[in-house]
């Protein structure tokens, strides 16, 4: 199924919106069938939705959510649809009409329901109750925090750095002084397929046989990233690269919005000197396999490959402002 | 750019006589070649017309995509040598003579450019680092680039040299597949035999069969496929355990590679029957013993019956379960991998990928999966590792190093260099690294690893040893075989750490390790409990963390030199208790009892309301 893609990992925004937008769909179509005199039930409506929104939870989203948290949505969006069909004395009536209708067997039909209720439910909660009794090894979950705060200092080839107010030294405009403004006007456009602005102006091409300063230095940047860095980030940077799979924690993904465009320069400087086991506690140190890239690039090789990644996403390093 | 050097040359100017536009394949018509019609066309084929010239802005607009984001790797005239090419194995393709490997045009001719390029752009090359462009680059920026490469990067040929370039395509869409049942997976089973498939890719397709001495047209080492591993299929469009790329890889063969097509030496007919047997090697939840392709009725049947792993959308290789359970059993454990005890319990798949934390780094690691299996009794554990392999390798003389030694950067083990942006400047082009022990480099040992955490008991959740070779404060056993028949029970305490030898050797055993046919099978099996203070104390029950390492011999791959996994859990199950039965029993009669309860109720309720 190519044509529907999944909501990629876990991406509340994108989950809710959808969800609001297909309640808001029903709740149109629930009032013109009522304006056409074809109403559906309110029982039948609200345990639709509540099994629209069970079902969308487990299959819509992937790599799937476990089942505490499916279970704490499946709470919450069982109180909304209880406000919803409590809303009134009459609309409340009206909700529980076909559950007693059954408990009292009105007719054969509703008779035969309560039957096969009847024997349903023990069956179903003394299965329930096996599987959960059922001793299951499943993956734990472990919850890690991407983004840890930074120490004050980081100290990278005997050199300390003040990540306060250090600045990547090749960020520079034509006369060679910091500028990052000069620079974010020459990174990638952010757009659908990220790409740099003029192909032939020395200006924005790192490629360009006359590229210079800044430029110049983002190719060589690229080099870096392209002989040390893809086999786990991707050659699009966005954290698929060839061995990405074998790894837990997975690569960071920098075209998305939450990695290095939250950050600043100074942060990433920080990471990729120290790499997985220079991480505090709370990142696991001892799971990732991020190299400490000083054990592999000098200090300058480091702030290039840091500057190509802000360039190729078409991300800002934050400001300290 | 470099000058057309090629065939070519003189040729005068040729009218396209075709518009310019989408370079759509227009169906057979149209004059060909007076030559080349009497040429017979291959079973499957039919002949097409070349595709248009793309136009100037196109071809402009392609070089901005290309620049942006391909560049890197296929270097800025596109040969193939970018910054990246020298660490990648296999190599970016070299756009340069249009050898394209993935094709539905016949052996030898160029690719179709909006169906066969459009899709390696799409969906990437799996198994290299080619990655799927789709969701990164829109559709129409995936057709720019292909204007730019096709005509400023293709220097040899020209798709619309109606003199040399003709286009017999294979039709795939108009082709039903065989069903793969047992028989016809039998017949595959024997026409590979016959069309010799086997001198190649090995008796039983895992790609042993001459993986010394292949060379691409580059002369860059190349290695047959392993059909166990259908996800790394380059042409398999991320979706694997699809019959019809196998068919069609078969059909047309990779250009530029040693993989001939057979669409003049077999019929239709016979070549859905080899691709059915292909497809159904490729890894299922079981394993089926394929007896070195003796494929008899029963194993044809199995085979037809294997259920394919499921792929991870993500990633598109099989999905990972990180809880590696083990099964208790009663008396012995297994000695070898025939023992029917063995499917009592799931085999896991655990990915590999190369070890580029610490010097010297691996960035072609040959090893990129394990699969494992556990099995427990009342005293020992057994662990069964089976890995492809496409060579054994066994150092030939003894290692200059102790086995407890991991700093090796002084015996001469280093990393690749990233130096070399063109073939004449770069070191490694000339020299296969399969190759390397016909070319007297050395051969080391294959050997697989296992590392649990000592006194894992009392980490402090979710804190662990360092996956590599453990830390000081949290040392780690390591296990670790070696293919000269070394076996060692090691404490590690970090990664630039030599081992520390632990008194637990003599206990722990490798009842079998076996190279057969490119895979290895060890199994080895240890007692549950030591000393605690100095080997894990496996309990059942528990998730116990464990790391794995491989090493293949014939890739350089030593000491740190190695491919490594991320951290999975070994459980070893205990037995169910009686309370997981009783207790949903007692919950369902509790039910019945609150239903008539409720519906007593409800009734009584009613009675009175109906007679008040």
């Amino acid at each position: 199924m190519t044509w529907l893609k999944l909501v990629e990992g876990y991406m509340p925004m994108q989950m809710i919106s959808e969800l609001a937008g297909s309640i808001l769909v029903f709740a149109l179509v629930n009032w013109a069938l009522k304006r056409a005199g074809l109403g559906v039930p309110k029982f039948w409506a609200g345990v639709g939705v509540w099994l629209y929104i069970q079902l969308y939870l487990q299959y819509r989203i992937y790599p799937p959510i476990p089942f505490s948290v499916r279970a704490i949505y499946g709470t919450v969006s069982g109180c909304g649809i209880f406000m919803w069909v409590s809303g009134s004395e009459g609309e409340w009536q009206e909700f529980k009409r076909p559950i007693l209708n059954v408990m009292d067997g009105i007719s054969g039909v509703h008779r035969a329901v309560r039957l096969g209720a009847v024997i349903v439910i023990p069956v179903a909660f003394g299965g329930f109750a096996y599987t959960s009794f059922l001793p299951s090894f499943a993956e734990p979950i472990e919850l890690r925090t991407v983004h840890p705060a930074p120490p004050a200092t980081t100290k990278v080839h005997g050199k300390t750095f003040v990540l306060q107010v250090v600045e990547n030294p090749y960020r520079v405009n034509a006369a060679g002084n910091y500028d990052q403004a000069y620079t974010d006007a020459r990174i990638v456009e952010q757009a659908m397929g990220r790409l740099m602005k003029d192909v032939n102006d020395a200006d924005y091409n790192p490629w360009d046989p006359d590229a210079e300063g800044y430029i110049k230095y983002v190719r060589e940047g690229g080099e870096i990233f392209f002989q040390n860095c893809h086999f786990c980030h991707g050659d699009n940077l966005n954290g698929r690269g060839l061995w990405a799979y074998a790894f837990n924690p997975i690569p960071a993904n920098f075209t998305d919005a939450g990695t290095i465009a939250q950050l600043q320069e100074t942060f990433v400087f920080w990471r990729v000197s120290k790499g997985g086991i220079g991480l505090p506690g709370e990142g696991f140190p001892w799971a990732s396999v991020m190299p400490p890239w000083e054990q592999h690039l000098t200090v300058d090789e480091i702030w290039k490959v840091v500057m190509f990644e802000y360039w190729h996403t078409g991300y800002y390093p934050r400001t300290w402002d | 750019m470099r000058s057309k050097a090629s065939r070519h040359e003189g040729g005068g100017s040729r009218g396209w006589g075709l518009t310019v536009g989408l370079s759509l394949l227009l169906g057979l018509s149209g004059p060909g070649s007076s030559w080349g019609q009497e040429e017979v066309l291959p079973d499957g084929f039919s002949r097409q017309s070349a595709p248009a010239k793309p136009g100037a802005e196109q071809i402009e607009a392609g070089k901005r995509v290309y620049f942006t984001k391909c560049v890197w790797c296929h270097g800025v005239e596109g040969a193939g040598d970018g910054p990246g090419a020298v660490r990648l194995w296999p190599r970016p393709r070299n756009f340069n003579a249009g050898t394209f490997k993935i094709r539905h045009t016949a052996s030898g001719q160029l690719p179709l450019i909006d169906i066969d390029l459009f899709e390696t752009v799409t969906h990437g090359l799996p198994g290299s680092a080619m990655p799927p462009w789709e969701g990164i680059l829109t559709e129409q920026q995936r057709r720019d680039v292909l204007a730019f490469v096709t005509t400023q990067l293709v220097q040899d040929r020209e798709w619309q040299d109606e003199e040399f370039e003709e286009f017999f395509v294979l039709e795939l869409d108009k082709l039903t597949p065989k069903a793969a049942t047992a028989a016809s997976i039998q017949r595959g089973a024997e026409l590979v035999g016959e069309k010799k498939c086997i001198e190649c890719h090995g008796l039983e397709g895992r790609g042993d069969g001459n993986a010394f001495n292949l060379k691409d047209d580059w002369g860059f080492s190349i290695q047959p496929a392993d059909w166990h591993k259908c996800w790394n299929f380059r042409g398999s469009r991320q979706d694997p355990y699809n019959v019809a790329n196998i068919f069609r890889t078969f059909s047309t063969g990779l250009n530029g590679t040693p993989m001939p097509s057979f669409a003049d030496t077999t019929s239709v007919d016979e070549r859905w029957e080899i691709a059915n047997y292909v497809n159904a090697l490729c890894e299922r939840q079981h394993d089926i013993d394929i007896a070195e392709g003796q494929v008899t009725a029963p194993i044809a049947q199995a085979l037809a019956e294997g259920e394919p792993l499921a792929i991870d959308p993500l990633t598109d290789k099989p999905k990972s379960n990180f809880v590696i359970p083990a099964k208790y059993v009663e008396g012995a454990l297994p000695a070898d991998e025939h023992d029917e005890r063995w499917k009592l319990v799931p085999r896991r798949w655990i990915a590999l990928g190369g070890q580029i934390t610490h010097k010297p780094r691996n960035f072609v690691n040959r090893l990129d999966d394990v699969w494992v299996q556990t099995l427990y009794n009342d005293t020992h554990l057994a662990i069964m590792f089976r890995w492809d392999d496409r060579t054994k390798s066994v150092q030939a003389e003894e290692p200059e190093w102790d086995a407890t030694e991991v700093n090796l950067e002084d015996y001469g083990v280093a990393e690749q260099g990233p130096q070399g942006t063109t073939f004449s400047e770069d070191p490694f082009h000339q020299e296969s690294i399969a190759a390397k022990q016909k070319d007297g480099y050395p051969v080391y040992n294959d050997g697989i690893a296992v590392q649990f955490p000592i006194k894992w008991q009392e980490l402090p959740a979710p804190r662990k040893p360092r996956y590599f070779w453990g830390d000081e404060t949290f040392p780690v056993d390591i296990t670790k075989w070696t293919a000269d028949g070394t076996l060692g029970v090691y404490e590690g305490t970090g990664w630039d750490q030599d081992f520390t030898e632990v008194d637990f050797q003599e206990e722990v055993e490798v009842v079998k390790a076996e190279w057969a046919n490119g895979r290895w099978t060890v199994i080895i099996q240890r007692p549950l409990k030591g000393d605690y203070d100095e080997v894990a104390y496996l309990e059942r029950g528990q998730y116990i963390p464990l790391v794995l390492f491989a090493w293949d011999g014939h890739n350089g791959d030593v000491g740190r030199k190695m491919a490594v996994s991320a951290f999975y859990y070994l459980v070893m199950e205990p037995p169910i208790p009686t309370t997981t039965y009783i207790y949903p029993a007692l919950i369902a009669v509790g039910m019945v009892i609150v239903e008539g309860w409720v519906l007593g109720r409800r009734a009584n309720r009613r009675k009175r309301n109906g007679s008040g």
